[in-house]
């Protein structure tokens, strides 16, 4: 990710402070992205497993949702529609994704294994690359309780990293590695294009 | 900064100074990104060289391959970016984990190097490097990637550049947090589970070699690198004052002096890889740059001769 679109987006946030537009646009976002994700893991409890994986998967999507839960509260909601239409572009293509690519999810055929993948791809894109911590103005209030709700989701995308992680290097190698080398390329594109939008609008004034 | 194809992945590098001019490279530690050279890069640039760093797969803005990275890729992937820039031969300077990647490198390509510097690194993961490595695995993957910033500035840089630059440290941080993804660097230290000690093959390495440790290194501590200046027969040890872990970072005018003494004595075939260790001067602009050990290079205490009163007294 280009540093200049945190810079840029940053220091928009220091002229105007979190608020309620930048702050419903950040909440609009990091709730597609929680609920894309929550969405596939919800699909992925059909699965025909109940082992360790499937625990690990369950708490990830209630956590997920405990943090689009967190981020609702705190967040102080514009009043501006235009800030919710312009929202549904930027996020769109985090839920044409999953309309297009995951919904088959519980298919256990060689195209549903590539559809679990990319599931679980689609989850490490959006865990590992979208980042607001660095858009949080420097010296403001550390108890800000939305950069304070930015920073709990942050810490905790990285442990729940930590099953994606897992699982791309372990699961479905039925696939070919080039092949699911090939989906997490493709889906590690598609969430950070959707991200740099997201920033580039947010620097917007 | 300029991006190289090298098979299907992606490295990001910058190449200062003429063409056909003697080539350094430098070679990243974990968390560093090629910016972290410029200084070098123009400092070399000016006396003639031509200067390559780059950021390791993984790093920066190279690629960064999710589901693995292995230690044999780092290599390969240098001798791929020499050949895209033309370069046939260079002097190879690394640091930390780069130094893993530069030894690999000589053994694999030795016929490639001018010479080797080795900064704050290892050939083998002595026992407490091996549970210092875990600890920071884990608070990696169990508290995150600020975590990991947080505990690296203090083990590698001295309480006087902390104090120093404390304005610019989270400036600092938040570019490492932006240039570092948690998962890039987690797959760069789990690729340490397939390490094998490079110790018993250093031997091999027969092109002239500089170590350097920093004298308060504790992550990569004296055992480290003298156990390099034992096996490398065409090898000097240069331990740096007052220096961490980082120092390259920290004391980057007497590391350029070190280098560059190194590079002059090489190419003019003054360089003399008898194994000595030796210890830099605190003055960059000192002649000359270092002198010799006395003692037991090994100890922390400063040796030197106890008066028989004062031993004396201590066995009383």
């Amino acid at each position: 990710m280009n540093p200049d679109l945190f810079d840029a987006a940053r220091r928009r946030l220091e002229r105007s402070g979190f608020d309620p537009d930048a702050q419903t646009k950040i909440a609009l976002f990091l709730n597609a992205a929680k609920t894309s994700n929550a969405t596939f893991l919800g699909a992925a409890q059909l699965l025909p497993v109940g082992d360790l994986v499937m625990q690990f998967l369950q708490a990830q999507q209630f956590r997920e949702l405990e943090f689009v839960a967190l981020l609702s509260r705190v967040t102080r909601w514009s009043l501006d529609p235009l800030v919710y239409a312009a929202s549904g572009v930027i996020v769109a293509p985090l839920w044409s994704h999953w309309w297009g690519g995951t919904q088959g999810a519980t298919a256990a055929t060689p195209a549903g294994a590539e559809q679990v993948y990319a599931g679980l791809a689609f989850g490490h894109a959006l865990l590992a690359h979208v980042r607001l911590t660095p858009v949080i103005p420097a010296g403001g209030d550390p108890l800000d309780p939305f950069a304070v709700a930015l920073q709990r989701i942050e810490q905790e995308n990285g442990r729940m990293l930590q099953t994606q992680i897992r699982l791309l290097k372990e699961a479905c190698t039925e696939l070919p590695v080039e092949r699911r080398e090939a989906v997490v390329e493709e889906k590690s594109q598609l969430v950070e294009a959707a991200f740099a939008r997201f920033l580039a609008w947010l620097a917007a004034a | 900064m300029t991006t190289a194809k090298i098979g299907k992945h992606e490295i990001n590098f910058s190449l200062e100074g003429d063409a056909g001019a003697p080539l350094i490279t430098f070679v990243n530690g974990l968390t560093q990104s090629v910016g972290l050279w410029t200084a070098y890069s123009k400092h070399f640039a000016e006396r003639g060289y031509r200067v390559l760093a780059y950021d390791m797969l993984g790093q920066g803005r190279s690629s960064k391959p999710v589901l693995s990275i292995a230690l044999e890729d780092h290599p390969r992937t240098l001798a791929a970016l020499l050949d895209h820039i033309g370069a046939e031969r260079t002097f190879l300077a690394a640091i930390s984990f780069g130094g893993i990647v530069a030894i690999d490198f000589a053994l694999a390509h030795g016929a490639r190097l001018d010479g080797l510097v080795l900064m704050s690194t290892f050939a083998d993961l002595t026992p407490q490097l091996e549970f210092l490595g875990a600890a920071l695995y884990e608070g990696l993957t169990q508290v995150g990637l600020p975590y990991l910033q947080s505990l690296l500035y203090p083990m590698n840089l001295s309480g006087a550049w902390i104090a120093a630059n404390r304005e610019r440290i989270p400036e600092m941080r938040r570019a490492g947090y932006i240039g570092n993804d948690l998962y890039a660097l987690q797959n760069l230290m789990e690729s340490f589970v397939t390490f094998t000690p490079r110790g018993p093959r250093l031997h091999e390495v027969a092109c002239p070699t500089l170590i350097l440790n920093g004298e308060y290194d504790f992550f990569t501590p004296r055992e480290c690198h003298d156990l390099m200046r034992r096996e490398m027969r065409n090898s000097r040890l240069v331990l740096v004052q007052r220096a961490y872990h980082a120092f390259t970072l920290e004391m980057p005018a007497i590391t350029m002096r070190q280098i560059e003494h190194f590079v002059v004595s090489v190419r003019e075939g003054r360089w003399r890889g008898d194994q000595s260790v030796w210890v830099a001067a605190e003055d960059p602009e000192a002649e000359p740059p270092a002198y010799r050990a006395l003692g037991d290079h090994m100890r922390a205490i400063p040796p030197f001769e106890v008066p028989a009163e004062a031993a004396g007294k201590a066995v009383r």
